[in-house]
């Protein structure tokens, strides 16, 4: 399939060494790379997690600031989005336009909702009465907890929005009439992108919301 | 392109060659003595003895290692040169490698490497482990007294840009840039920082440790009496010199008379083997260059009297009292009451020359009392309180927590600014009046709350002022 | 040149090409126009190459002061603050302003050429890198002309010192641009760095298997897998710091619950890699000058790339050994100790190796040579100052003395520089089609080797007897004075060395007098040398098809069949991929979107009110969106060129 892709595209392009497309080595590369972004970020949490609990005699316990209900739902809505967005590379594979606008829009409402449910999370935690989580502090004391918990969903947060301005862009695109299956490569790293982010938060749910449930 | 550059081009690989051959003579002459000040070289305690060993270890190790690779490669090079253009066309036989000769090598040089690692891992526990006092295998083999490791001194050390506090928690005494420690016993050092990183380095003792915040890092050293004793001469002999001439007391200011008579300032070679110099090896700021400390050596009842020395100074209740009339003085003892001889009215310490009765007036004239010290010592000390000295700095008290260096006899130390002057009369009105020429940036100068409305930046033209002070400074002994 | 270009329509395509969101230049663009817009990898390489010389001599000029500062004890040359600034930017300018891009300068320029590629995978994308290369590099000098002048943090900025809390000058700005800069030069290594991965992964000629592949392109291999692993790390940490400095989190605020240790470990686990990134490109190329100079193919070739790729895999594990003296404690210590032994092994195969390759060669002692023999020694004196340093109570002495500061200048001078050097004398015929003058060149050596060494060897003594690195002073009375002065003039030795170098890089493109170099000056063995010098714009006008591993050698001397073939001229010629706008404008809008996210105050334009700096930001950001978006829209077009049989 990709290697027709690539065909449509341009058959004057040589064909790769491997078979793969240029594209998605990129995409693979950028996201061995990404990897690394957040798992510095995640150990990064970790480390301050045990230490943070306990700075400035003002003890934090986890289930008192999260909001689990709210988070275990968003993190369904992104995982949902996930099957969309793997029916819209599909149906683009297949030359159906309308399925995959349907697809991308789908993936694109479920983002949204994601990054919604993240913005509504933060400024309830900001203001939650008596339990204050600010980047810098905790119940109006210094804090880390909120410096490593910010950055690290915040950044996550950054990846899903980039990932919906990007299906925006194509579903856009899908209106202009130029689209055809010689897109569909294009489609499928924006694909691999948006699983991977998926795939983080998969890590990033359980180390941060739930860790404190399980043990 | 001259002919002359062209002409020293046809020797350039000889040249190469030889002035490799010639620094390599150059820099082991330049070497002939390697006991300066502050040299890793000189190791003068168990812990840095240990590294220096590793280190030559490792030097004889790498020198083979250069010589026989690098041998090679020389032999390689004559060997197979291409002697004239023709040659320089040939085909070689285009060999791939050898697996065999590839495997020896790697094993080899594996082997030279656990050669290595074994004192290695060693010192490691050596340098973070002061030894179990109940170990006496350990002790044997490290040639330690049991009681050198049991009566252990702590030293707590914080950084603070840029100088640095040793304090004493077993006696409960406070000094600054100056370490004095005992020769016969381990001192477990405590680091710690109240800013920024910072990193003790004491290389004949002890190598170094930063200071991390937040975390309380920790180094130990032992001095060995026998290498404080032996020193050089100006040719870099060994030689021997007594206990008197390397370990002088510090308590009774011999230390300083020792030091200040024996050598010039920028003499290269320390003189005084007691005496050891320091340096923060991390970098801390804008003066990190200047935050330098010093060490001296004492014998076990040396250091015991200038404990002593340091608690009565510090402890609050044998500052000189009140004079009280209701109480009876004997001979010697200090009191402290008004007086206005010098014109202005202050408060001046009093010894009796004899025994005072209860009741009696304080009367000057009788001759029942002597001035402790001079005018000049007395004004000083109010100057430093009124010139604002004291917001920062605390005398004969244990203020851990300002902001300046603790000045507690100040008179007996050797060294001022943080160990980068000798402490005398010339030196100190020379920091006093401008601080800033000679450390710039420093936070005497520099520091918050100081700008030129503050009396110190105007002492510059007030000699007497300046003078009074070193009267107190360096009367406090 | 017999070419003839068309406007490239793809039945499938035609209406993606036609759409003209943003005027092109076409092919036959001149002067400036040609070198912002070009998206020649060959070109880009060019200009990776001259500015980081440029930057060469600025990093050169600031090791200069700080020498004349050291002359004798208490000097007066900077003050403390200018000499940590001096310091700080010197560190900072060298390694990520000028070793890591003459590295990818050479990465640029021969790579494609050695693995059989027209071009790189993705040309617009590395035109982008070179752009966020210079950005970086100016938004990093620009600090100079800000509050508190430009950042006096060490190049390896540690928490807490980088904090505002402990800032020297009040509103100090120098480390916002340090950490700023670093980001954007971080997304051009990462960029270039996916790049190279794709296209040696994907764009090898048929027959150039991995184990064909030239030593020199495994190393870029390597060294882009490097970068793209370890620079995450300080991309997060600097992430983390611009937090604390401008929101005021506490990552790395002790007095707030954070832990000053964690930025080591950050920057670390990205320095270490990163130690690997500047050296494994050198080693690639004196790999691949010593075989040619001794007529004699690389010995152990598995070896030698098993061993860099070693090394690069190991270089993750021993982050902890610049950390010897922060307290680790026993048993991390010791494993980072004897895990920092082991890497010594695949490095002294290397060694090994190259000493095996001469064995039995005809070895001709040519500038490129010359370097490449500097290399090896100076490389081994820096690296058995490594391993001294891998035993912790030695490095217990020796961590932030002068010893260091000899020890990594070995490496990175000696080693680093020198496997540049060599490589510029080795390709710069290639490049511009003329021999250097080999006298010069010998005399280039000379200076540089006497220079250098006269320079650094004084400085293991120095560490040695007590003197503390980042001092801008010291106190007489320390015997310093000597070794100092000795290695100030081996410095400015060193300095005009270098400066008559590049001199001599720079006038070859224009210096008529110098005789011309044809396709394989050296009887060099890698498949660049088959093609013409200068290297024309399509590269290959047929791809080969490569039967072994020293292609241009066995076309000279080996068997029949282990000649390389060529893939029949299609009729459609070579398609080349038109000039862009997009990148540099992408770049553009990053430099002002930097730039916004730096300031705090208000920009004011002769005293008025100009524009907040979060409008400067929204405007860059819009900049650099806008030009992704046109970047997206134009896709690569392109026209055909179609060269003669031969004329390659």
């Amino acid at each position: 399939m990709s290697e027709a892709a690539a065909h449509a595209i341009d058959h004057h392009e040589p064909e790769t060494s491997t078979g793969i497309h240029n594209k998605k080595v990129l995409m693979w590369a950028f996201l061995g790379s990404d990897c690394m972004f957040f798992g510095t970020l995640i150990s990064t949490h970790l480390i301050y997690r045990k230490i943070s609990a306990t700075v400035g005699g003002n003890f934090l316990d986890i289930r008192d600031v999260f909001d689990i209900e709210l988070t275990s739902f968003s993190t369904f809505i992104l995982l949902a989005s996930s099957l969309f967005m793997a029916l819209a590379v599909s149906a683009i594979h297949k030359g159906n336009l309308t399925s995959t606008r349907w697809m991308l829009f789908g993936t694109i409402i479920f983002g949204a909702i994601f990054l919604a449910c993240q913005v509504y999370e933060f400024t309830h935690f900001v203001h939650a009465p008596g339990n204050e989580l600010t980047l810098s502090t905790y119940r109006g004391e210094p804090h880390v907890f909120g410096s490593t918990f910010y950055v690290l969903t915040g950044t996550h947060g950054t990846h899903v929005a980039i990932g919906v301005f990007w299906l925006l862009g194509w579903l856009i695109y899908s209106f202009t009439g130029k689209m055809s299956t010689a897109d569909a490569m294009d489609v499928e790293v924006c694909g691999l992108y948006w699983h991977f982010v998926d795939i983080v938060w998969i890590i990033i749910f359980p180390v941060v919301y739930l860790m404190e449930y399980a043990f | 392109m001259n002919k002359e550059i062209i002409k020293f081009f046809k020797f350039s690989k000889g040249t190469i060659l030889t002035s490799i051959i010639c620094w390599f003579f150059i820099f082991l002459g330049g070497c002939s003595r390697i006991d300066h000040k502050q040299s890793a070289l000189d190791p003068k305690g168990l812990v840095s003895q240990n590294q220096y060993d590793i280190f030559m270890l490792s030097v004889w190790i790498t020198i083979f290692l250069f010589c026989a690779v690098g041998g090679c490669l020389l032999f390689v090079l004559w060997k197979y040169r291409a002697k004239s253009p023709e040659e320089a066309m040939e085909v070689p036989p285009q060999s791939h490698g050898n697996s065999k000769i590839e495997a020896f090598l790697i094993v080899a040089s594996t082997v030279i490497l656990i050669i290595l690692a074994i004192p290695t891992l060693q010192g490691v526990v050596l340098m973070n482990r002061v030894p179990d006092p109940n170990d006496s295998e350990t002790l044997n083999k490290l040639n330690l007294d049991k009681s050198s490791i049991e009566d252990a001194i702590t030293v707590n050390v914080t950084g603070k840009r840029f100088f640095w506090v040793f304090e004493y928690p077993q006696f409960g005494i406070v000094t600054a840039n100056e370490l004095v420690f005992p020769a016969s016993k381990a001192i477990r050092v405590n680091l710690r920082t109240e800013d920024v990183i910072h990193s003790f380095w004491l290389p004949k003792l002890a190598g170094k440790m930063d200071l991390m915040p937040g975390q309380e890092n920790f180094l130990w050293f032992i001095a060995d009496q026998e290498k404080i004793l032996s020193k050089m001469d100006s040719d870099g002999n060994p030689i021997k010199s007594s206990i008197e001439d390397a370990m002088p007391p510090v308590f009774n200011g011999k230390m300083r008379e020792k030091i200040f008579a024996k050598q010039k300032f920028t003499d290269e070679f320390e003189a005084v083997g007691g005496l050891f110099y320091g340096q923060c090896a991390e970098y801390c700021g804008n003066s990190h260059a200047y935050m330098s400390f010093r060490a001296l050596a004492q014998t076990d009842e040396d250091f015991e009297s200038w404990v002593k020395k340091y608690q009565d100074a510090q402890n609050p209740n044998l500052q000189p009292l009140e004079y009280d009339p209701e109480k009876e003085y004997q001979s010697g003892t200090v009191v402290s009451f008004q007086d206005d001889s010098t014109g202005e009215t202050l408060t001046r310490e009093y010894t009796a020359t004899k025994s005072v009765n209860k009741g009696q007036a304080p009367n000057l004239s009788q001759a029942a009392w002597k001035k402790t010290h001079s005018d000049d010592y007395e004004i000083g000390k109010k100057l430093f309180s009124s010139l604002q000295c004291v917001q920062c700095h605390a005398i004969n008290r244990t203020g851990l927590g300002s902001k300046g260096p603790n000045l507690t006899l100040f008179g007996i130390r050797t060294s001022l600014a943080a160990g980068w002057m000798r402490n005398d009369e010339e030196n100190l009105s020379q920091w006093l009046k401008n601080s800033n020429d000679v450390k710039f940036g420093n936070l005497m100068w520099n520091g918050e709350g100081v700008d030129d409305s503050h009396p110190l930046r105007n002492l510059e033209d007030d000699d007497e002022k300046v003078n009074q002070l070193i009267a107190y400074l360096l009367g406090l002994k | 040149m017999a070419t003839e270009s068309i406007k490239y329509l793809s039945p499938d395509t035609d209406n993606k090409t036609e759409t003209k969101v943003f005027p092109r230049p076409d092919q036959h663009a001149k002067g400036i126009v040609n070198w912002l817009t070009t998206i020649d990898h060959k070109k880009i390489g060019i200009m990776y190459g001259v500015s980081a010389l440029f930057f060469l001599l600025l990093g050169g000029l600031e090791a200069l002061l700080i020498r004349s500062q050291l002359w004798s004890h208490n000097m007066e040359v900077l003050t403390n603050r200018e000499y940590n600034q001096m310091f700080t930017m010197h560190g900072t300018t060298m390694v990520f302003l000028v070793i890591m891009p003459l590295s990818a300068a050479f990465f640029n320029f021969i790579m494609p050429l050695q693995i059989g590629a027209r071009d790189v995978a993705f040309p617009r994308m590395n035109t982008l890198s070179l752009w966020c290369f210079i950005a970086g590099g100016i938004i990093l000098n620009l600090s100079w002309f800000f509050t508190g002048g430009s950042p006096a943090i060490g190049w390896f900025g540690y928490a807490p010192l980088t904090d505002n809390r402990f800032a020297e000058v009040l509103g100090d700005m120098g480390p916002d641009f340090w950490i700023f800069s670093l980001q954007v030069l971080g997304v051009a290594s990462l960029l270039a760095s996916f790049n190279f991965i794709t296209t040696i992964i994907n764009m090898r000629a048929p027959g150039m298997t991995m184990m064909r592949l030239p030593v020199f392109t495994w190393m870029t291999l390597i060294v882009s897998f490097l970068i793209i692993l370890a620079f995450p790390a300080i991309t997060i940490a600097l992430v983390e710091l611009m937090f604390d400095r401008t929101y005021d989190t506490n990552f790395y605020d002790f007095l707030e619950g954070g832990k000053p240790h964690l930025w080591q470990h950050l920057f670390w686990i990205f320095g270490h890699p990163e130690v690997y990134i500047l050296i494994l490109p050198a080693m690639g190329i004196v790999s691949e000058i010593i075989p040619v100079f001794s007529r004699k193919p690389l010995f152990g070739y598995g070896l030698i790339v098993f061993s860099g790729a070693i090394i690069g895999f190991m270089g993750f594990a021993v982050w902890s050994h610049h950390m010897f003296t922060t307290g680790m404690g026993i048993v991390a210590t010791s494993a980072f100790s004897i895990l920092t032994m082991l890497i010594a092994i695949p490095t002294g195969v290397k060694i090994f190796n190259w000493i095996g390759t001469m064995w039995g060669g005809r070895i001709r002692f040519e500038t490129p040579m010359l370097f490449a023999l500097g290399f090896i020694t100076m490389f081994m004196v820096g690296g058995f100052t490594g391993i001294m340093h891998s035993s912790v109570p030695i490095d217990a002495q020796h961590q932030d003395s002068y010893f260091v500061v000899a020890h990594f200048h070995y490496v990175l001078i000696g080693g680093a520089l020198f496997g540049l050097f060599a490589g510029f004398y080795f390709w710069i015929p290639k490049l511009t089609g003329k021999m250097l003058n080999e006298k010069l060149g010998k005399f280039v050596f000379t200076l540089m080797f006497i220079g250098f060494n006269l320079t650094f060897f004084p400085m293991h003594y120095l560490g040695m007897i007590g003197q503390p690195r980042r001092t801008h002073s010291y106190n007489e009375g320390h015997g310093f004075e000597t070794w100092n002065q000795i290695a100030t003039i081996g410095a400015f030795i060193l300095g005009i060395g270098i400066a008559i170098g590049i001199y001599q890089f720079i006038t070859a493109a224009f210096n008529k007098k110098l005789k011309s170099a044809g396709k394989n000056p050296w009887d060099a063995r890698t498949l660049e040398w088959t093609l013409s010098s200068p290297v024309k714009e399509y590269n290959f006008a047929r791809t080969p098809i490569i039967k072994s591993r020293d292609q241009a050698w066995e076309n000279s001397y080996g068997p029949k069949e282990n000649h390389s073939e060529k893939e029949p001229l299609g009729d459609h010629g070579v398609h080349m991929p038109d000039r862009s706008w997009c990148p540099l404008i992408t770049s553009i809008g990053l430099f002002i979107f930097v730039l916004g996210l730096l300031f705090r105050e208000s920009i004011e334009v002769s005293g008025s009110y100009f524009a907040t700096p979060y409008e400067v930001a929204i405007g860059g950001c819009s900049v650099f969106v806008l030009g992704i978006i046109l970047w997206a829209l134009e896709g690569p077009a392109g026209y055909h060129l179609f060269p003669k049989e031969n004329e390659e």
